[in-house]
């Protein structure tokens, strides 16, 4: 039990980075803001959700009952708590970043004979 | 000539001569240093002091909020009063009233994120995250004895607060939850709260900031207890006057004292 439980928190964790190094890769590779504003604000979030997520699987290892190991799961409360305030807010400030940037006439980069749709629906803007 | 290049001088200077500063230091973990001094053997030092006295002349669990809140009380009570002058600094410089000049005109009166669908995103999170960093932030002032934290940082978290509810809708909504009145009130009550736990006692015949002998006030038995309650009294008044000078900070520079429209 004590094993299983260890492995998936050490699987969580291991996709965790696995997904930040995407975000830094791509934070850096990608042509324009967009883009990189979309490498970093969902590599960034998923990864930090799967690693807490890790962490909070990892206090579990120890767990035997309730009312002997409740400060174990304040803990584990805790991290699910910061889960959910980084699953609120990081998207809501990446969105922020992009509106402004898009309102600062920040150009996005599109490939020949395409055309920017997003232009249409901020005309009245 | 070149400005980059006299920049370049003297930063390149000015990290030498901090450089030099640092082998002046201590080496990390010496035990010999003064702050160190004590610690593993050798002559007793300030702090191994704190260290073995501080929690039975306070009863406060947190070595760094006794020595802020208690043994160094004047040195916190003017870093709040540095606080306030800021504070009073900016609002003296930038304020100005019904003046309507060229930089009220050109003051933007609309939110760069103040767009039809984006404020919608950005509203909803920030009125389901506002309280929660407030309650938080109270737990950070109300649990300054036992772990990390205390008046400035829970301050400071109720200041970015409602900084948070500016910078989401505009200015207006912030201010209509804390107007220039009560940041003003709420500034002065923070220093008047803090020196008056520094009077009380002098009125009692003891030094100023002597918490010990409020024990009559705070009904408990022991001076102890009323050194730990007057430090969470102190980190209140800290609290309320960091929050204040904060958003008074944000408001008067974002609308370039007009306290109208704005960022």
């Amino acid at each position: 039990m004590t094993v299983t439980i260890i492995v998936i928190s050490v699987i969580l964790i291991l996709t965790g980075i696995f997904f930040f190094l995407g975000a830094a890769v791509g934070l850096l590779r990608f042509p324009d803001f967009y883009a990189r504003m979309h490498a970093a604000g969902k590599g960034d979030t998923l990864s930090s959700l799967l690693v807490i997520l890790g962490f909070a699987v990892y206090q579990l290892h120890d767990f035997h009952s309730l009312s002997h190991d409740w400060p174990t799961l304040l803990v584990i409360l805790k991290l699910l708590a910061v889960v959910l305030f980084i699953f609120l807010t990081s998207p809501t400030a990446t969105s922020a970043l992009m509106d402004a940037g898009w309102e600062d006439n920040v150009k996005p980069i599109i490939a020949e004979g395409r055309s920017n749709h997003l232009e249409d629906d901020c005309d009245d803007a | 000539m070149n400005p980059k290049l006299y920049a370049s001088i003297a930063v390149i200077i000015t990290g030498l001569v901090l450089l030099y500063g640092i082998s002046d230091f201590p080496t990390f973990g010496d035990p010999r240093s003064p702050a160190n001094s004590g610690v593993e053997g050798g002559a007793p030092s300030t702090s191994l002091y704190y260290i073995n006295e501080s929690y039975g002349a306070t009863k406060v669990p947190n070595l760094v909020t006794s020595v802020l809140a208690d043994y160094r009380g004047y040195d916190t009570m003017f870093e709040t009063v540095v606080v306030f002058a800021a504070g009073m600094a900016i609002f003296a410089i930038l304020r100005c009233f019904g003046r309507d000049d060229e930089a009220v005109i050109t003051a933007p009166t609309k939110s760069s994120i103040d767009g039809d669908h984006n404020r919608i995103i950005v509203g909803t999170t920030c009125r389901l995250a506002v309280p929660v960093v407030q309650i938080f932030a109270l737990y950070v002032v109300a649990h300054g004895h036992h772990s990390p934290g205390g008046g400035f940082q829970g301050g400071v978290m109720l200041g970015a607060s409602f900084i948070l509810i500016a910078l989401a809708g505009n200015l207006n909504d912030a201010l209509g939850r804390f107007s220039e009145r009560s940041y003003m009130t709420l500034a002065s009550l923070g220093i008047i709260i803090y020196a008056g736990f520094g009077v009380l006692p002098q009125v009692l015949g003891k030094n100023f900031l002597d918490f010990g002998v409020l024990e009559k006030f705070f009904l408990t038995d022991g001076p102890e207890m009323a050194r730990s309650h007057s430090m969470l009294g102190v980190e209140i008044g800290v609290a309320l006057t960091v929050m204040s000078i904060m958003f008074a900070i944000f408001a008067n520079l974002s609308s370039r004292g007009t306290l109208k429209g704005g960022l």
